[in-house]
């Protein structure tokens, strides 16, 4: 190929540099003098920014080449090499990746930026800019690592600034513990990704273990290989991207600040898993048993977070079981092999979910850190900007046609239908109604009705433009992206999909005209049902309502943090205990203390001939020398 | 005539035996081992008489050398240690009892 | 650069440590020579370093005999193998010079004692000079922790001491017998590890001897259930010797068992290797469940320590090329975050004067640097890409999928106990609030802080850039399983044919 491709180690490079100037800046000056917020805003945006610009770049090199031949990669150096395992630390443009590239590195710039307004007067500013910068660098070696071992290096390096950035607030226990559960239950998930990259080593790996190698040698697997590999991968998939049964982590990831909840537990990170699954879309449409998983297990969680969701009263923890639900969705798509809807839907979703985290934190900033829905109301007059892009967001997220959530969850619900999976397809309605409904109980609780705490209200005013220019930019995404891949149904070209197709096997059903028609309108109606029923219950003002029964047991999210728990937390550290106090100096140590016992015993035994008195020393060497005449004698004769 | 010199050396021996065990001050206990040196001595003469060489003589003489320096060492010995405590019993000295 | 490169490297610090002894030196002059010394095997390392051209066969080779009726030679020379066990210990050692106020004479004499010792078994190529390296080894370290550590030192002092003693014998004895069967087989005798190499026992003698060289190395890497000693150990002993013991002395265990195990019991450890395996994946989850259940930060680390090395073993017993490249190459990483997460807990104890983990709190916010150090060395240790931890433990789970399903996934499960304590750990003294014992802790001077920059800098390189430090290792590791081995003893059946082969392969 002509031209260079040494640009593409530079995407990562620059956040990640960003970071270490700007993390040993804050560690050699956080105790002696302050730095100025403003040089280490500026520090923290150049990076993503640069990243952003290269991104572009990206792109348009790409969109230039014939569609067959949309691919090029750039080895940085040899990574390691044992044995027949070869791995370069390279890094691969595709369709897929370039995409993936774009939104991340366009949403991480926009929310550096309004960062350095939410975090003004942070005691430790510099710090958090060192980990967002770190972040954005291991998630952008995460999209383009060319090999599933680069690739794991970003995944395991977003997870480790997860947990720093949720743990940020160190001093107070509850947030270090909710990091130390998002790392260990991360943890968990990539297990399944080491030992599914582990069998997908042995079985092909010794062809070159780089993604086009993978996928060009993926017909030499039988298909149980396959089904293992697919399945262990999947397990990564949940821990990252918070599917049942290892989502327990993201509701409490929240305790992070809003920015970090924006971009790493919204908009990015947890879009991984669906990222992932997409990269080996040449292994998941071998085997149709382990997309059925995938869609099962996303469909469900979708069912579940948004039960949960329709129930809480922190406005993070609103957005942060939508989330989850969303995510189910994406793994829904990818399942049904609608791997096109899915990252569709990454995209989309990365729009609106972090305009409605900035914007819900934008509110928080103004409340001085209040998240309890019941005491806000009425904030539509003082926060105007906040409210018109929430609102947006929040049409987006609920489904409402034109803007952009609409068409990418319409997208995965009409390729389960087409594909054949009408139960996904039900649940997926269903969902969409539950989806409307609580996005929008929290959109009247908060801005509308009258203040609920007229202290704080009275004192709220709209958020500066360093937090509002960012929001109105992502409103504009949220209104729009989803045109990019307008079906045809409404004269469009499904742009995003055939930019996507060759990077993954789509499984495209006949196209029906009937069937898009009838997911369409069971969307809008879920819709309107949804949104209708909130407005019943909330658009004129309610009060915290008191639950009981069904509403007690989800607003406790079915007590599976306490069944976790009691089931594997709890017995984890009696097993430490129990091990440290008991087994070891009683079990495993016993037979050797025994030994020195016996020696002691025997030793103490034998102590009483030690009189220490010279006269019987003298006796007993006398008693020696005449036992050795006698028997000197005896052989004599 | 060999059998006397050896029965006064056996009772010469015994005798110092007996010092030894039974009795605590240094002294006595000294005197008693220079008793079994001696006896030992005897023995090894009366010997010599009998064989007819000059081999006991020789040991005789090695053990009077070798009981004149163990007493200069030793008597050293009991002097520090009667220096330390001020006393000359055994007795008082068991430091490796068990 | 001169031709007795290693022995230089081993006798500089011995001498220069029997002279501390002897002579009538202060504190801080004895604190200087020890450094200025250990300095100077560090200038050579990076020249045999240099010279290193991974041919996969020995390199530097010395050649003395010594005992020429049995075939006993002062003989020395490395490998992919042993190169990066010497220059973790040539790098590492001169930084508890720096780190820890000035000690006694006899503690920094002890300490270039232990070093001349390390590296002579490390670098011996003949069976009896590594056991006599590995006897001499032990003693200062006997006198280390004996004259200079915690309130219980002395139990601790005698377990050590008489459970390496014990694991010796054996293994001198098994030592024996490789010779006599090699004699046997041959006709000559020969102590040179290279030749044992070329054995292949089997039969039931042959496994009592393995059980004798593996109870032996058990003792002293340490491998579950012999590592009752380590704790206690650890625990008391002064940190430079809970440093030296767990970053270095437990790596020479590992290497002993690839050295003079691995090759001569091919035919057995066929059999027995699973078992081996699985008692290192034993370990690595008993210890790794004890860890969580401990109080002291010490101790907590002393179990890590332990359960990285089940690890480690499982590594070693999972016959193929990557597997056993990771193990080495753990072997350094483990040294690098595990020896300096123990010097951090020295930092921590001599400046706070508790080894309580619940004493602590808040030190992050108190010392950022420190904080950003010790979190560099624990992420090395849990695994975490783009540090040194990942790369080896990567390789050992791939090897060790490959060798047995079971074993692997089993090992895998290390990613995840190992984060809980040490997460569990970093939270209660780095994170929360400060507690009284923490309040005025003061972060890492400037020449501490240096001191440890090039660690730090270690860990991070071998996790980013492998390739090249690999690259000196595999052509020795794949050596390993490329030859296999010429002799093959049926317990007592001695072929004629065989022995022919051999005196081909003598000349």
């Amino acid at each position: 190929m002509e031209h260079s491709t040494f640009y593409l180690g530079m995407i990562p490079l620059f956040p990640l540099l960003g970071a270490v100037v700007i993390g040993l800046l804050h560690v050699f000056t956080c105790k002696r003098w302050q730095v100025p917020q403003l040089l280490y805003g500026l520090l923290a945006c150049v990076g993503p920014a640069m990243s952003f610009f290269l991104a572009m770049r990206v792109f348009l090199e790409l969109r230039a080449l014939p569609v067959e031949a949309r691919f090029f990669s750039h080895k940085a150096f040899t990574w390691f090499s044992v044995g027949d395992l070869h791995l370069d630390m390279g890094f691969l443009a595709d369709p897929l990746s370039s995409l993936m590239l774009l939104f991340v590195t366009f949403i991480g710039t926009l929310i550096h930026v309004y960062s350095i307004g939410y975090m003004d007067g942070d005691k430790s500013y510099g710090k958090f800019f060192a980990y967002m910068n770190l972040f954005l660098g291991s998630m952008l070696i995460l999209v383009l690592g060319d090999s599933p071992v680069v690739m794991f290096v970003g995944w395991e390096g977003v997870g480790l600034c997860s947990y720093l950035l949720i743990s940020y607030y160190s001093e107070d226990r509850g947030n270090v513990l909710a990091g130390n559960k998002a790392f260990i239950v991360n943890r968990i998930g990539d297990l399944g990704f080491v030992l599914g990259m582990g069998f997908l080593f042995w079985a092909i790996g010794s062809h070159g273990f780089d993604f086009l190698s993978l996928k060009a040698n993926a017909h030499l697997m039988n298909e149980s290989t396959i089904l293992i590999v697919c399945l262990l991968l999947f397990v990564g998939a949940t821990g990252k991207s918070a599917q049942i049964p290892l989502y327990v982590w993201l509701p409490d990831a929240m305790a992070g600040p809003t920015p970090v909840s924006a971009l790493i537990h919204a908009a990015t990170m947890v879009t991984a898993g669906v990222y992932m699954v997409a990269r080996f879309s040449f292994l998941y449409v071998e085997v149709a048993a382990a997309g059925m998983v995938v869609a099962w297990i996303g469909i469900l969680t979708a069912l579940l977070a948004a039960v949960f969701g329709m129930f809480q009263d922190d406005i993070k923890k609103i957005l942060a079981y939508s989330t989850v639900s969303q995510l189910g969705y994406m793994f829904a798509g990818v399942g049904v092999t609608a791997y096109s809807a899915g990252i569709f839907h990454v995209f989309t979703h990365a729009f609106f979910k972090a305009l409605l985290f900035l914007g819900a934190g934008a509110v928080i900033y103004v409340l001085h850190h209040e998240q309890n829905i019941w005491k806000m109301g009425g904030l539509k007059k003082k926060m105007p900007i906040t409210y018109w892009t929430m609102l947006i967001g929040a049409l987006a997220l609920a489904g409402c046609p034109p803007f952009a959530g609409f068409f990418s969850k319409d997208e995965i619900l009409y390729s389960a239908l087409a594909n054949g999976h009408v139960f996904i397809w039900l649940i997926g309605v269903l969902v969409a109604a539950m989806t409307a409904y609580y996005t929008f109980r929290m959109i009247f609780v908060v801005f509308h009705g009258n203040p609920r705490d007229q202290h704080a209200y009275d004192h709220a005013t709209e958020a500066p433009a360093v937090m509002t220019v960012p929001l109105i930019i992502l409103a504009v995404g949220a209104l729009f992206a989803g045109f990019y891949n307008l079906p045809a149904i409404f004269g469009g070209e499904q742009m995003i999909s055939h930019w996507l197709a060759p990077s993954v096997a789509d499984h495209h059903a006949q196209h029906s005209f009937f069937l898009e028609f009838i997911a369409i309108a069971t969307s809008i109606a879920a819709f309107a049902f949804g949104i209708w029923v909130a407005y019943k219950r909330f658009g004129k003002g309610a009060e915290e309502p008191v639950f009981a029964g069904f509403a007690r047991f989800a607003y406790h999210k079915f007590y599976v943090d306490e069944l976790y728990n009691a089931l594997f937390v709890q017995p984890y550290k009696t097993v430490g205990v129990a091990i440290s106090e008991e087994v070891e100096p009683h079990m495993t140590d016993a037979p050797v203390t025994s030994v020195s016992r016996l020696y002691m015993r025997v030793g103490s035994l034998v102590k009483v001939f030690q009189s220490g008195y010279v006269r019987i020393y003298a006796i007993y060497m006398i008693l020696g020398l005449g036992i050795m005449s006698l028997i000197l004698s005896q052989s004599l004769n | 005539m060999i059998h006397d010199y050896l029965v006064l050396s056996v009772i010469l021996f015994c005798l110092g035996m007996v010092g030894v065990f039974s009795r605590r001050n240094f002294f006595t206990v000294f005197m008693s081992v220079e008793l079994m040196l001696n006896a030992a001595n005897l023995a090894f003469i009366a010997f010599a008489r009998l064989q007819q060489n000059m081999d006991g003589h020789i040991l005789a003489l090695l053990v009077m050398a070798v009981a004149a320096a163990e007493a200069a060492l030793a008597l050293a010995v009991v002097i520090l240690l009667h220096k330390q405590t001020g006393k000359l019993d055994t007795n008082v000295f068991s430091l490796l009892k068990g | 650069m001169f031709a007795h490169l290693l022995s230089v490297m081993i006798f500089l610090p011995i001498v220069a440590g029997l002279v501390l002894l002897l002579a009538p030196l202060g504190r801080t002059t004895a604190r200087v020579v020890g450094f200025c010394v250990s300095l100077a095997v560090l200038v050579l390392s990076f020249d045999v370093y240099a010279g290193f051209t991974a041919t996969g066969k020995l390199e530097f080779v010395e050649y003395i005999p010594w005992i020429p009726s049995l075939g006993i030679a002062y003989h020395l020379g490395i490998d992919g193998i042993s190169l990066f066990i010497l220059m973790a210990s040539a790098v590492l050692l001169p930084l508890v010079y720096v780190l820890f106020g000035t000690r006694e004479k006899g503690y920094y004499a002890n300490l270039l004692l232990v070093e001349g010792a390390m590296l002579g078994a490390i670098c011996a190529a003949d069976m009896v000079l590594f056991y006599v390296f590995w006897e001499v080894m032990l003693l200062p370290v006997f006198f280390m922790l004996g004259l200079y550590g915690g309130p219980n030192r002395l139990p601790a002092t005698l377990k050590i001491t008489l459970y390496t003693i014990a694991g010796s014998l054996l293994m001198l004895a098994s030592l024996a017998y490789l010779a006599v069967q090699y004699h046997t087989l041959t006709g000559e005798w020969s102590f040179s590890i290279e030749k044992m190499g070329l054995l292949n026992l089997s039969g039931q003698a042959a496994a009592v001897a393995l059980f004798g060289f593996m109870i032996a190395f058990a003792i002293k890497i340490p491998l579950f259930p012999f590592h009752t000693w380590l704790p206690d150990a650890y625990t008391e002993a002064p940190t430079a010797t809970t440093f030296v013991l767990s970053a270095i002395m437990a790596k020479i265990g590992v290497y002993g068992v690839i050295r003079l195990v691995m090759p001569s019991f091919e035919m057995e450890l066929a059999r027995y290797a699973v078992f081996f395996a699985y008692a290192g994946v034993i370990g690595m989850m008993y210890c790794g469940f004890a860890a969580i259940g401990q109080k002291d930060y010490k101790r907590m680390l002393a179990f890590s320590s332990a359960s990285h090395m089940g690890i480690i073993a499982v590594g070693v017993f999972s016959m193929n090329v990557q597997a056993l490249t990771g193990t080495i190459y753990q072997i350094v990483a483990h040294a690098t975050s595990t020896g300096v997460l123990f010097l951090f807990a020295g930092i921590l104890e001599e400046r706070t004067n508790t080894r309580t983990i619940n004493d602590l709190g808040g030190i992050a916010a108190k010392a950022p640097l420190f904080a950003l150090f010790f979190a560099i060395a624990m992420l090395a240790s849990v695994g975490l890409p783009g540090t040194s931890g990942f790369i080896g433990e990567f390789l050992i789970i791939l090897g060790a999928l490959k060798f047995n399903v079971w074993v692997g996934v089993l090992t895998g499960t290390s990613l995840i106990i190992g984060v809980c304590y040490m997460l569990w750990m970093f939270q209660r003294v780095f994170f929360e609030k400060s507690k009284a014992a923490s309040v005025q802790f003061k972060d890492l001077s400037p020449v501490e802080g240096l001191a440890f920059v090039p660690v730090i800098l270690l860990i991070l390189i071998m996790g980013i850039y492998p390739h090249p430090f690999l690259r000196k290792i595999e052509p020795s590791t794949a050596q390993f399983f490329a030859a296999s081995s010429q002799i093959v003893a049926q317990s007592s059946v001695v072929s004629p044919t065989l022995s022919a082969e051999l005196s081909t392969e003598k000349n």
